[in-house]
């Protein structure tokens, strides 16, 4: 326990000193923010007019009424993909830095167990993964409000409280397999290519209707309104999802403790 | 001597290159021990090996008695180490670097950070960030690293790049007083042999993945070559007395007498007198004895050795 309590303090520090912690709560607060601009351009078509370019493409995403529920709803379809690409970064960066900036060497010869190591990677990735969630759905909220959208209540409110952490939560079992491409390529390309393309599919696997069985497409589809043809999750679903977190969980640990650290 | 560091027939293989074959070493207590050999030689290998970052192909390694593996983590308590050119993390400031190590070796005093900064004079930096060092400070934060825990044995993978000639000579001075005060064990990888010579107690010359010699540096003087030069204002005449008296001379390229007879290199004076006598007095009478270098160069097999 001191080794892991050790090992994550040292993981918070490198953190605490880098500027990919303020830059990407700064992403997080931009996306809603840029959100709730199109609906309240969705709201005003006077100013749309104005806007030009943006105008009309707050125009086209047709936001429909411009509601509480429309609103949240594309928030956190927003979300599932901002989330898999955002918290993949952060996956790749918290990896990938240790042999990019050549400092994995260092932490190997240690008195702490490597697996330690990489369990409190992962939990600062975690825990930073829920400050971002938490950046996103505050700012989602406080912008919502200020922009007038109309339609509030506890329902909506709770609700989408339990979409969004329901989303969060499963992008972030999906940083383990991130992780191990990271400390297999010793860098952040690979697992930044691999986000890139699990994103994709996850597009391509959802319109094909397979989405419920491919796991990068799971957390957009948790958010999905019940109801939509091809796009329910079932408990097969979450167990395709338990079981990549555990492969990315497992085979980063081995990689850490099996693999040559040239 | 209690062996510190022992390996047995030590390989390591990627594919068809065998980067390190059958090394077998001792490195004993309190020794410092030059591990030598030309860059790809195979010494970051071995100490890759020696620190569990790389698993053999074959053999073992051993420090003090213990098998080296990725889980045998109580043996790093006592052994700091440096591989290669050390880097640190480059927004953090050397004291964040060293409280990072100094919390993954469960050191309580926190005064073991202005202790480590002080011995390797880093205090002018102790609040630069790591990517704004020079390479000769950014080494001293890497050797810093290492001697935080004031560790019983320092592996060390050429601990002298980057420094200056100052940095270079301290570092000596502090790892030959760990050696000899402190009874502290290093293995110390270099490529820069007249550093090594300076102050190891032993040496180990690797080539091509192979340990082609181990020794003591005392008897470096009993295996390496000797030779007499003699420089004369007549060097035909002088080489021509010389030749009649039976010894073996070469005029080299620099127009240098080279003699290589035992006699002539043990008692110099006798070639002198002979010189004199003959009305040819030596104007240079010098007996050269091989320095690591060209006894490493001639070990491997590469130019340079006393031919």
């Amino acid at each position: 326990m001191r080794s892991l309590f050790a090992a994550f303090v040292t993981e918070c520090l490198k953190l605490r000193r880098s500027r990919m912690l303020s830059i990407t709560i700064l992403l997080f607060v931009f996306i809603p923010l840029m959100m709730s601009l199109m609906f309240y351009i969705q709201k005003h078509p006077e100013i749309a007019a104005k806007l030009g370019l943006i105008g009309t493409k707050a125009n086209l995403l047709q936001l429909g009424k411009a509601d509480t529920e429309a609103y949240f709803g594309f928030l956190t379809q927003i979300l599932a993909a901002i989330g898999l690409i955002g918290f993949g970064f952060v996956t790749s960066w918290v990896f990938g830095r240790e042999y990019s900036d050549r400092t994995a060497k260092d932490i190997l010869a240690l008195p702490v167990k490597r697996s330690f190591i990489v369990i409190s990677k992962l939990l600062v990735i975690g825990i930073w993964c829920i400050i971002l969630m938490l950046v996103f759905f505050v700012s989602g909220i406080i912008l919502g409000k200020l922009i007038g959208i109309s339609g509030w209540s506890v329902e909506i409110i709770t609700q989408f409280t339990y979409i969004f952490a329901g989303t969060s939560l499963l992008t972030i079992l999906l940083c383990t397999p991130v992780a191990f491409l990271a400390s297999y390529s010793r860098g952040y390309l690979l697992p930044m290519g691999f986000v890139i393309l699990t994103m994709l599919l996850a597009n391509f696997t959802g319109l094909a209707g397979v989405g419920p069985y491919f796991p990068w497409a799971i957390p957009g589809l948790f958010s999905v309104p019940a109801g939509t043809d091809g796009m329910q999750l079932g408990a097969a679903s979450y167990i395709i999802l338990i079981i990549t977190s555990l492969l990315g969980f497992v085979g980063t640990l081995a990689w850490w403790r099996f693999a040559d650290q040239k | 001597m209690d062996d510190i560091i022992t390996t047995e027939n030590l390989s390591k293989s990627y594919g068809e290159v065998h980067a390190v074959s059958e090394l077998s070493l001792n490195v004993r207590k309190g020794e410092i021990y030059g591990f030598l050999g030309l860059n790809g030689a195979g010494k970051t290998t071995t100490i890759r090996m020696l620190l569990g970052m790389i698993r053999p192909t074959s053999g073992t390694a051993f420090i003090k008695g213990k098998k080296v593996h990725a889980d045998n983590v109580e043996l790093w308590k006592n052994i700091g180490s440096l591989v290669e050119i050390p880097y640190s993390y480059p927004d953090l400031t050397v004291r964040e670097n060293l409280e990072i190590i100094r919390r993954l070796r469960f050191l309580s005093d926190r005064k073991s950070i202005d202790h480590v900064i002080d011995k390797l004079q880093l205090g002018e930096y102790s609040n630069r960030r790591a990517k704004n060092l020079s390479l000769g400070n950014a080494q001293r934060l890497g050797l810093a690293k290492a001697l935080i825990h004031n560790p019983e044995i320092l592996i060390l993978d050429e601990p002298a790049n980057g420094l200056d000639p100052a940095g270079i000579y301290e570092t000596r001075q502090m790892l030959s007083n760990l050696s000899e005060n402190h009874g502290v064990t290093i293995f110390i990888s270099s490529h820069i042999l007249g550093e090594i010579s300076r102050f190891a107690s032993r040496i180990g010359i690797i080539h091509e993945g192979k340990l082609l010699q181990e020794m003591d540096t005392s008897q470096l003087d009993r295996v390496s070559r000797k030779r007499l030069l003699v420089k004369a204002k007549n060097l035909k005449a002088a080489s021509l007395i010389l030749f009649q008296k039976g010894f073996n001379v070469t005029l080299s390229e620099n127009e240098i007498l080279d003699i290589r007879d035992k006699d002539a290199i043990e008692k110099p004076d006798v070639i002198a007198t002979l010189l004199v006598n003959a009305g040819f007095p030596p104007t240079l009478l010098q007996v050269e004895e091989e320095d690591l270098e060209t006894y490493f160069l001639r070990t491997i097999g590469m130019k340079g050795g006393v031919k």
